[in-house]
């Protein structure tokens, strides 16, 4: 377990150097999600109530655009030079390889959400006081979900010629139940009480995040042979 | 009373590989169409064929990238298929690509490979990636990225990848690929020193002649058929199929 744990650190590790040197990636990604929340915006007009209506849905509209790139380009770096195939023949368990994965894709999401969320609150004027708990609560396991399915689809498409539009077609399906979670807890969230309701979306998320982790984490390394 | 003297019956290791009837299909093409080999401990044997032969795939089943269609592989004794992950820890293997980050430095693409091989010791994983380093030559290029390396450099660092530990089966598929003469004397460095070591080596390459010098016998696949075996320490199944019509055609270019 221990050295499970170890490897999945080292894998994340790694992906999280690559992602951070490979700059230009990380900025682009984050500037197209703030530039859907930017257009969203104007096209919306001033009407504040309509904004703070809206905010939740389009916050996690642009996390989702921002999360499809980055778990599919945190696959790409193993595809360049056939590091994939290096890396399945390490002689570690293969959950710990799909658990280093998904911590990247974790981490990478939790970045991306942490840099939206004061955009959202600035542009649509929302004040996020009193409500970073629960915004927290549910944007770390948003982020989960999204990592863990993200993680598996990304194996799955890592090899097509057209990964690009495979993913969202496969993914998204899949993670309607964690959007609509997602958003209604942001919504509950950014409420005048802000736990009306919150606590029953949490726990969807929660279930949802256990039931694709285990999912993934069994079912991960039979992507890895050909 | 008399005493009775109890002989334990002579226990003969494993051969490094066998394999039997060994046929890997892409599609209706078969790779690899019924292979039987065996290779003997601590032996350095050359696979030759031309290209499409089925080198390449043969190796790749080996090092577990590739599952079988048909028939079984050994390594040590252990069945490539059915316990991949106990053949992982005895097998190293360099393919055609060099599995590099490019965004790594040289010493983080080894750092990472040492840690996914189980050191945990950070004084060890340091002094282990310097040993390596310098044995491959690329001492004074540690701290660079492997972006900005060229293609030799980068077959000097997946080499040095295989020197972080010593495996019982070390597959080589086209090690000379991109090497200068230095580099290729480097190779030959390396496959003395693992032989030396009694690891048992298998290397593709289309320098036949280079590794002949060095190795102790050779197996020859043709449209992925074994079609002849020489030497010592390698030989033919004993369901080896001749070289009749393979199953299908074969694949243009290994895979």
């Amino acid at each position: 377990m221990r050295a499970d744990a170890a490897v999945a650190w080292q894998i994340a590790r790694k992906d999280a150097l690559a992602e951070l040197r490979g700059r230009s990636a990380v900025g682009s990604t984050l500037f197209f999600a703030a530039l859907v929340l930017l257009l969203f915006g104007f096209a919306l007009g001033p009407d504040s109530r309509r904004l703070t209506e809206a905010a939740p849905g389009l916050l996690w509209l642009a996390i989702v655009f921002g999360g499809l790139l980055t778990v599919s380009r945190l696959h790409q770096l193993e595809a360049d030079d056939g590091a994939l195939e290096e890396l399945a023949r390490y002689p570690v368990e293969r959950h710990a390889i799909y658990a280093g994965k998904a911590l990247a894709g974790f981490g990478a999401m939790v970045v991306l959400g942490a840099v939206l969320l004061p955009i959202v609150a600035l542009l649509y004027g929302i004040d996020l006081a009193g409500a970073w708990a629960p915004l927290t609560a549910t944007l770390l396991l948003g982020a989960l979900g999204f990592a863990a399915v993200g993680t598996f689809y990304a194996g799955v498409t890592v090899r097509m010629r057209a990964r690009e539009v495979m993913l969202p077609l496969l993914m998204l399906p899949v993670i309607a139940p964690l959007l609509l979670a997602s958003v209604k807890a942001t919504a509950a969230a950014l409420g005048a009480d802000p736990f009306d309701g919150f606590w029953s979306w949490l726990q969807l998320l929660a279930a949802f995040d256990v039931v694709m982790l285990v999912a993934g984490g069994l079912t991960y390394g039979q992507l890895l042979d050909e | 009373m008399p005493q009775t003297t109890i002989y334990a019956a002579p226990r003969t290791p494993p051969p490094a590989v066998a394999t039997h009837e060994l046929a890997r299909l892409f599609g209706r093409n078969a790779a690899l169409a019924g292979v039987s080999l065996r290779v003997d401990r601590g032996r350095l044997i050359a696979l030759r064929g031309p290209n499409g032969a089925g080198k390449t795939t043969l190796l790749r089943i080996l090092a577990t990238s590739l599952r079988p269609s048909f028939g079984t592989a050994y390594v040590d004794g252990v069945d490539v298929a059915a316990r991949p992950d106990a053949v992982r820890a005895r097998v190293a293997y360099l393919g055609h690509a060099n599995g590099l980050y490019d965004d790594l430095t040289a010493e983080e693409n080894l750092s990472f490979a040492a840690r996914l091989l189980g050191m945990t010791d950070a004084a060890e994983v340091a002094e282990a990636v310097s040993r390596v380093l310098t044995e491959v030559g690329l001492e004074a290029d540690a701290t660079r990225r492997v972006r900005g390396f060229s293609a030799g450099m980068r077959r000097r660092l997946a080499l040095g990848r295989l020197l972080l530990r010593i495996p019982s089966l070390i597959l080589l598929d086209e090690p000379h690929a991109a090497l200068d003469a230095d580099g290729q004397a480097l190779v030959d460095r390396l496959l003395a020193t693992w032989h030396e070591r009694g690891a048992t080596v298998l290397v593709a390459s289309h320098q036949s002649e280079r590794v002949a010098r060095q190795a102790d016998g050779w197996a020859r696949l043709d449209g992925g058929l074994l079609t002849d075996v020489g030497g010592e320490g390698v030989a033919a199944g004993e369901s080896m199929i001749p070289a009749a019509a393979p199953l299908t055609t074969p694949v243009a270019a290994d895979r």
